[in-house]
Protein backbone atom coordinates (compact mmCIF):
# COMPACT_ATOMS: atom_id res chain seq x y z
CA UNK A 1 0.00 0.00 0.00
CA UNK A 2 1.43 3.41 -0.83
CA UNK A 3 2.06 5.69 2.11
CA UNK A 4 0.06 8.90 1.78
CA UNK A 5 1.20 11.83 3.83
CA UNK A 6 -1.82 13.64 5.21
CA UNK A 7 -1.66 17.16 3.85
CA UNK A 8 -3.33 20.23 5.35
CA UNK A 9 -6.93 20.49 4.15
CA UNK A 10 -6.30 23.56 2.04
CA UNK A 11 -3.84 21.64 -0.16
CA UNK A 12 -5.68 18.33 -0.07
CA UNK A 13 -8.92 19.95 -1.22
CA UNK A 14 -7.15 21.39 -4.24
CA UNK A 15 -6.06 17.86 -5.17
CA UNK A 16 -2.44 17.83 -3.98
CA UNK A 17 -1.12 14.48 -2.71
CA UNK A 18 2.19 13.29 -1.29
CA UNK A 19 2.94 9.58 -1.51
CA UNK A 20 5.65 7.00 -1.23
CA UNK A 21 4.67 4.71 -4.04
CA UNK A 22 5.28 1.11 -4.97
CA UNK A 23 7.78 -0.09 -7.59
CA UNK A 24 10.26 2.71 -7.00
CA UNK A 25 12.93 0.68 -5.22
CA UNK A 26 15.54 1.41 -7.91
CA UNK A 27 15.21 5.15 -7.57
CA UNK A 28 16.85 7.59 -5.21
CA UNK A 29 14.75 7.70 -2.03
CA UNK A 30 12.03 10.28 -2.59
CA UNK A 31 8.47 11.33 -1.89
CA UNK A 32 6.18 11.82 -4.90
CA UNK A 33 4.12 15.01 -4.85
CA UNK A 34 1.14 14.66 -7.15
CA UNK A 35 -1.17 17.28 -8.57
CA UNK A 36 -3.46 16.57 -11.50
CA UNK A 37 -1.32 15.36 -14.42
CA UNK A 38 2.02 15.98 -12.79
CA UNK A 39 4.37 14.30 -10.32
CA UNK A 40 7.37 15.90 -8.65
CA UNK A 41 9.97 13.72 -6.89
CA UNK A 42 11.51 15.29 -3.79
CA UNK A 43 14.69 13.70 -2.47
CA UNK A 44 14.36 12.37 1.06
CA UNK A 45 18.08 12.94 1.52
CA UNK A 46 18.33 16.59 0.59
CA UNK A 47 14.83 17.98 0.07
CA UNK A 48 15.76 18.93 -3.48
CA UNK A 49 13.55 18.10 -6.42
CA UNK A 50 15.07 15.30 -8.47
CA UNK A 51 13.70 16.33 -11.86
CA UNK A 52 13.81 19.54 -13.84
CA UNK A 53 10.48 18.67 -15.45
CA UNK A 54 7.80 19.35 -14.40
CA UNK A 55 9.32 22.60 -13.09
CA UNK A 56 9.77 22.45 -9.30
CA UNK A 57 8.71 26.11 -9.08
CA UNK A 58 5.14 24.95 -9.79
CA UNK A 59 4.97 23.34 -6.36
CA UNK A 60 3.89 25.98 -3.83
CA UNK A 61 6.80 26.79 -1.55
CA UNK A 62 4.66 26.39 1.56
CA UNK A 63 3.60 22.91 0.48
CA UNK A 64 7.18 21.83 -0.31
CA UNK A 65 8.28 23.13 3.08
CA UNK A 66 5.45 21.30 4.80
CA UNK A 67 6.35 18.01 3.09
CA UNK A 68 10.04 18.47 3.97
CA UNK A 69 9.12 19.24 7.57
CA UNK A 70 7.68 15.71 7.69
CA UNK A 71 10.85 14.14 6.33
CA UNK A 72 11.48 11.90 9.33
CA UNK A 73 8.08 10.22 8.92
CA UNK A 74 8.64 9.89 5.17
CA UNK A 75 12.16 8.51 5.61
CA UNK A 76 10.84 5.91 8.01
CA UNK A 77 8.12 4.86 5.58
CA UNK A 78 10.59 4.67 2.70
CA UNK A 79 13.06 2.58 4.70
CA UNK A 80 10.30 0.20 5.73
CA UNK A 81 9.09 -0.19 2.16
CA UNK A 82 12.54 -0.44 0.57
CA UNK A 83 14.94 -1.90 3.16
CA UNK A 84 17.45 -2.70 0.40
CA UNK A 85 17.60 0.98 -0.60
CA UNK A 86 17.35 2.96 2.61
CA UNK A 87 17.56 6.75 2.72
CA UNK A 88 20.77 6.71 4.74
CA UNK A 89 22.97 3.67 5.09
CA UNK A 90 24.52 2.86 8.47
CA UNK A 91 27.76 4.70 7.73
CA UNK A 92 25.90 7.82 6.65
CA UNK A 93 23.91 8.12 9.84
CA UNK B 1 -7.11 22.39 -34.65
CA UNK B 2 -5.61 18.96 -34.09
CA UNK B 3 -6.72 16.10 -36.32
CA UNK B 4 -5.07 13.62 -33.98
CA UNK B 5 -8.30 13.89 -32.03
CA UNK B 6 -11.81 14.39 -33.26
CA UNK B 7 -14.73 15.22 -31.01
CA UNK B 8 -18.21 14.22 -32.12
CA UNK B 9 -20.15 16.52 -29.93
CA UNK B 10 -23.63 17.00 -28.66
CA UNK B 11 -24.95 18.87 -25.63
CA UNK B 12 -22.82 16.72 -23.34
CA UNK B 13 -19.50 17.81 -24.83
CA UNK B 14 -20.56 21.33 -25.81
CA UNK B 15 -18.71 22.66 -22.80
CA UNK B 16 -15.51 20.96 -23.96
CA UNK B 17 -15.72 22.78 -27.28
CA UNK B 18 -16.49 26.11 -25.61
CA UNK B 19 -13.46 25.72 -23.34
CA UNK B 20 -11.14 25.15 -26.30
CA UNK B 21 -10.64 21.39 -26.15
CA UNK B 22 -7.79 20.77 -28.63
CA UNK B 23 -9.61 18.60 -31.16
CA UNK B 24 -11.39 19.05 -34.43
CA UNK B 25 -15.12 18.76 -33.87
CA UNK B 26 -18.00 17.46 -35.96
CA UNK B 27 -21.68 17.36 -35.22
CA UNK B 28 -24.00 16.27 -38.03
CA UNK B 29 -24.21 12.79 -39.59
CA UNK B 30 -22.82 14.24 -42.79
CA UNK B 31 -19.80 15.73 -41.01
CA UNK B 32 -19.18 12.45 -39.22
CA UNK B 33 -19.24 10.48 -42.49
CA UNK B 34 -17.00 12.99 -44.26
CA UNK B 35 -14.47 12.94 -41.45
CA UNK B 36 -14.44 9.14 -41.35
CA UNK B 37 -13.78 8.95 -45.10
CA UNK B 38 -11.24 11.77 -45.12
CA UNK B 39 -9.19 10.53 -42.18
CA UNK B 40 -9.70 6.80 -42.67
CA UNK B 41 -6.70 6.33 -44.95
CA UNK B 42 -4.25 8.10 -42.67
CA UNK B 43 -1.52 5.91 -41.28
CA UNK B 44 -1.45 7.88 -38.06
CA UNK B 45 -4.45 6.90 -35.98
CA UNK B 46 -7.09 9.45 -35.08
CA UNK B 47 -8.74 9.31 -31.65
CA UNK B 48 -12.48 9.81 -31.91
CA UNK B 49 -14.21 10.99 -28.74
CA UNK B 50 -17.90 10.31 -28.86
CA UNK B 51 -20.70 10.56 -26.26
CA UNK B 52 -22.49 7.23 -26.81
CA UNK B 53 -21.77 5.98 -30.32
CA UNK B 54 -25.26 6.45 -31.72
CA UNK B 55 -23.83 9.14 -33.99
CA UNK B 56 -21.62 6.53 -35.67
CA UNK B 57 -24.10 3.77 -36.41
CA UNK B 58 -24.91 5.16 -39.85
CA UNK B 59 -21.27 4.66 -40.86
CA UNK B 60 -21.69 0.90 -40.79
CA UNK B 61 -24.26 1.10 -43.57
CA UNK B 62 -21.43 1.60 -46.05
CA UNK B 63 -19.70 -1.75 -45.97
CA UNK B 64 -16.72 -0.63 -48.01
CA UNK B 65 -15.65 1.78 -45.27
CA UNK B 66 -15.37 -0.81 -42.56
CA UNK B 67 -12.26 -1.05 -40.40
CA UNK B 68 -10.01 1.94 -40.21
CA UNK B 69 -6.96 2.84 -38.22
CA UNK B 70 -9.13 5.01 -35.95
CA UNK B 71 -9.43 4.59 -32.22
CA UNK B 72 -12.68 5.30 -30.42
CA UNK B 73 -13.43 6.51 -26.91
CA UNK B 74 -17.08 6.33 -25.87
CA UNK B 75 -17.84 8.59 -22.94
CA UNK B 76 -21.15 6.90 -22.10
CA UNK B 77 -21.95 3.25 -21.73
CA UNK B 78 -23.34 1.70 -24.93
CA UNK B 79 -25.34 -1.49 -25.46
CA UNK B 80 -23.25 -4.56 -26.34
CA UNK B 81 -24.72 -4.82 -29.79
CA UNK B 82 -23.59 -1.28 -30.59
CA UNK B 83 -20.13 -2.03 -29.26
CA UNK B 84 -19.91 -5.00 -31.63
CA UNK B 85 -20.85 -2.72 -34.49
CA UNK B 86 -18.29 -0.12 -33.50
CA UNK B 87 -15.59 -2.79 -33.38
CA UNK B 88 -16.21 -3.20 -37.12
CA UNK B 89 -15.43 0.47 -37.65
CA UNK B 90 -12.57 1.14 -35.27
CA UNK B 91 -9.35 -0.67 -34.51
CA UNK B 92 -9.57 0.16 -30.81
CA UNK B 93 -12.82 0.80 -28.90
CA UNK B 94 -12.66 1.98 -25.28
CA UNK B 95 -15.94 2.33 -23.46
CA UNK B 96 -17.44 2.21 -20.01
CA UNK B 97 -18.81 -1.16 -19.03
CA UNK B 98 -18.44 -4.09 -16.71
CA UNK B 99 -14.87 -4.45 -15.49
CA UNK B 100 -13.70 -1.31 -17.30
CA UNK B 101 -12.18 1.53 -15.32
CA UNK B 102 -12.38 4.90 -17.05
CA UNK B 103 -11.15 8.13 -15.48
CA UNK B 104 -13.83 10.46 -14.11
CA UNK B 105 -15.02 12.79 -16.87
CA UNK B 106 -13.23 15.93 -15.62
CA UNK B 107 -9.92 14.08 -15.22
CA UNK B 108 -10.44 12.44 -18.59
CA UNK B 109 -10.90 15.79 -20.29
CA UNK B 110 -7.74 17.22 -18.74
CA UNK B 111 -5.64 14.20 -19.67
CA UNK B 112 -6.91 14.12 -23.25
CA UNK B 113 -6.29 17.84 -23.64
CA UNK B 114 -2.74 17.49 -22.38
CA UNK B 115 0.31 17.19 -24.61
CA UNK B 116 1.43 14.40 -22.26
CA UNK B 117 -1.65 12.24 -22.87
CA UNK B 118 0.32 9.36 -24.40
CA UNK B 119 2.22 9.00 -21.11
CA UNK B 120 -0.90 8.76 -18.95
CA UNK B 121 -3.58 6.07 -18.75
CA UNK B 122 -7.23 6.93 -19.30
CA UNK B 123 -8.79 3.48 -18.96
CA UNK B 124 -8.15 -0.18 -18.42
CA UNK B 125 -9.75 -3.57 -18.13
CA UNK B 126 -8.73 -6.72 -16.27
CA UNK B 127 -8.94 -10.13 -17.97
CA UNK B 128 -8.76 -12.64 -15.09
CA UNK B 129 -8.80 -15.67 -17.39
CA UNK B 130 -5.80 -14.51 -19.39
CA UNK B 131 -4.25 -12.96 -16.24
CA UNK B 132 -3.52 -9.68 -17.96
CA UNK B 133 -4.49 -6.05 -17.53
CA UNK B 134 -5.06 -4.01 -20.67
CA UNK B 135 -4.35 -0.34 -20.04
CA UNK B 136 -5.19 2.42 -22.52
CA UNK B 137 -3.05 5.52 -22.81
CA UNK B 138 -4.47 8.94 -23.63
CA UNK B 139 -3.92 8.29 -27.34
CA UNK B 140 -5.81 5.00 -26.78
CA UNK B 141 -2.76 2.89 -27.57
CA UNK B 142 -3.13 -0.29 -25.48
CA UNK B 143 -0.47 -1.65 -23.13
CA UNK B 144 -0.88 -5.27 -22.02
CA UNK B 145 0.59 -6.04 -18.60
CA UNK B 146 0.60 -9.60 -17.22
CA UNK B 147 -0.49 -10.09 -13.59
CA UNK B 148 2.96 -11.58 -13.03
CA UNK B 149 4.59 -8.17 -13.53
CA UNK B 150 2.69 -6.70 -10.59
CA UNK B 151 3.49 -9.75 -8.47
CA UNK B 152 7.16 -10.07 -9.41
CA UNK B 153 8.60 -8.73 -6.19
CA UNK B 154 6.09 -10.18 -3.78
CA UNK B 155 4.53 -6.83 -2.89
CA UNK B 156 2.68 -6.41 0.37
CA UNK B 157 -0.23 -6.08 0.25
CA UNK B 158 -0.77 -8.22 -2.81
CA UNK B 159 -2.64 -6.64 -5.72
CA UNK B 160 -6.34 -7.44 -5.68
CA UNK B 161 -7.13 -7.69 -9.40
CA UNK B 162 -10.86 -7.71 -8.73
CA UNK B 163 -10.69 -4.19 -7.32
CA UNK B 164 -9.18 -2.19 -10.16
CA UNK B 165 -9.07 1.53 -10.88
CA UNK B 166 -7.15 3.97 -13.04
CA UNK B 167 -6.78 7.08 -10.87
CA UNK B 168 -4.78 10.25 -10.08
CA UNK B 169 -5.37 11.73 -13.54
CA UNK B 170 -4.01 8.57 -15.13
CA UNK B 171 -0.81 8.59 -13.08
CA UNK B 172 -1.72 5.58 -10.93
CA UNK B 173 -3.20 2.12 -11.39
CA UNK B 174 -4.76 0.71 -8.23
CA UNK B 175 -5.57 -2.91 -7.37
CA UNK B 176 -7.18 -2.92 -3.93
CA UNK B 177 -4.62 -1.45 -1.54
CA UNK B 178 -1.76 -1.87 -4.00
CA UNK B 179 -0.83 0.97 -6.34
CA UNK B 180 1.57 1.06 -9.28
CA UNK B 181 2.66 4.28 -10.92
CA UNK B 182 2.02 4.74 -14.61
CA UNK B 183 5.65 5.76 -14.91
CA UNK B 184 6.87 2.38 -13.58
CA UNK B 185 4.49 0.45 -15.86
CA UNK B 186 5.44 2.36 -19.00
CA UNK B 187 9.12 2.21 -18.10
CA UNK B 188 8.91 -1.57 -17.97
CA UNK B 189 6.73 -2.08 -21.05
CA UNK B 190 7.51 0.64 -23.56
CA UNK B 191 11.01 0.96 -25.01
CA UNK B 192 10.28 4.44 -26.40
CA UNK B 193 9.15 5.67 -23.01
CA UNK B 194 12.24 4.12 -21.42
CA UNK B 195 14.53 5.87 -23.91
CA UNK B 196 12.88 9.22 -23.20
CA UNK B 197 13.14 8.65 -19.45
CA UNK B 198 16.78 7.70 -19.83
CA UNK B 199 17.41 10.83 -21.88
CA UNK B 200 15.84 12.98 -19.15
CA UNK B 201 17.86 11.22 -16.49
CA UNK B 202 21.11 11.60 -18.39
CA UNK B 203 20.49 15.28 -18.83
CA UNK B 204 20.16 15.54 -15.10
CA UNK B 205 22.83 13.26 -13.71
CA UNK B 206 25.21 11.25 -15.85
CA UNK B 207 28.01 11.27 -13.28
CA UNK B 208 29.94 8.07 -12.63
CA UNK B 209 28.53 7.89 -9.10
CA UNK B 210 24.92 8.18 -10.28
CA UNK B 211 25.46 5.46 -12.91
CA UNK B 212 27.00 3.12 -10.34
CA UNK B 213 24.13 3.74 -7.93
CA UNK B 214 21.49 3.06 -10.61
CA UNK B 215 23.26 -0.11 -11.70
CA UNK B 216 23.77 -1.32 -8.13
CA UNK B 217 20.08 -0.90 -7.33
CA UNK B 218 19.05 -2.52 -10.60
CA UNK B 219 21.23 -5.53 -9.71
CA UNK B 220 19.77 -5.67 -6.21
CA UNK B 221 23.17 -5.23 -4.56
CA UNK B 222 24.00 -3.46 -1.33
CA UNK B 223 27.12 -1.36 -0.88
CA UNK B 224 28.66 -4.25 1.01
CA UNK B 225 28.52 -6.50 -2.06
CA UNK B 226 31.67 -5.17 -3.73
CA UNK B 227 34.65 -7.44 -2.92
CA UNK B 228 37.78 -5.39 -2.47
CA UNK B 229 35.92 -2.08 -2.12
CA UNK B 230 34.50 -0.92 1.21
CA UNK B 231 30.86 0.09 1.53
CA UNK B 232 32.03 3.50 2.73
CA UNK B 233 34.09 3.95 -0.41
CA UNK B 234 31.15 2.93 -2.63
CA UNK B 235 28.93 5.44 -0.80
CA UNK B 236 31.46 8.24 -1.34
CA UNK B 237 31.81 7.40 -5.04
CA UNK B 238 28.04 7.36 -5.47
CA UNK B 239 27.73 10.73 -3.79
CA UNK B 240 30.43 12.18 -6.04
CA UNK B 241 32.82 12.79 -3.14
CA UNK B 242 35.48 10.73 -4.91
CA UNK B 243 35.74 12.05 -8.44
CA UNK B 244 38.84 10.21 -9.63
CA UNK B 245 38.44 6.50 -9.02
CA UNK B 246 41.46 4.21 -9.33
CA UNK B 247 41.40 1.83 -12.28
CA UNK B 248 41.69 -1.19 -10.00
CA UNK B 249 38.75 -0.03 -7.87
CA UNK B 250 36.68 0.67 -10.95
CA UNK B 251 37.45 -2.80 -12.32
CA UNK B 252 36.30 -4.37 -9.05
CA UNK B 253 33.10 -2.34 -9.16
CA UNK B 254 32.42 -3.31 -12.79
CA UNK B 255 33.02 -6.96 -11.95
CA UNK B 256 30.56 -6.89 -9.05
CA UNK B 257 28.01 -5.12 -11.25
CA UNK B 258 28.57 -7.68 -14.01
CA UNK B 259 29.24 -5.13 -16.71
CA UNK B 260 32.21 -4.16 -18.84
CA UNK B 261 34.17 -1.27 -17.40
CA UNK B 262 33.35 0.89 -20.41
CA UNK B 263 29.62 0.22 -20.02
CA UNK B 264 29.16 1.63 -16.53
CA UNK B 265 28.46 5.18 -17.67
CA UNK B 266 25.92 3.99 -20.25
CA UNK B 267 23.47 3.20 -17.45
Amino acid sequence: MPFSLRLPDAWAKLGWKAKIREDERNEEPHVSILFKLWTWRMSLRTGEFLDVSPPPRNVPVELAEWVWANREVLRGEWDEKYPENVVFSQEER
Amino acid sequence: MSVDMLLVHDGFTEEWVEQGFPAASVRSDREVRDAYERLGTRRRPVVWIVPDGSQLVALAESGDQLKSNHRLLLLDEAPDVRKDLLHLLFRVVVTRGKGVSLLPIEELREVLASGERADLFVAGVVDPAAEVVVLYRGDLAPVVVPFAWFLRRGPAPRPNFRDFQVTDYGQTVRFGKYEASTDAILYAHDADYRRRAKQRRLQQDDSLGACIRRLRLARGLSRADFPGVSDKQIARIERGEIVTVRARTLAAIASALQVELSEITSY
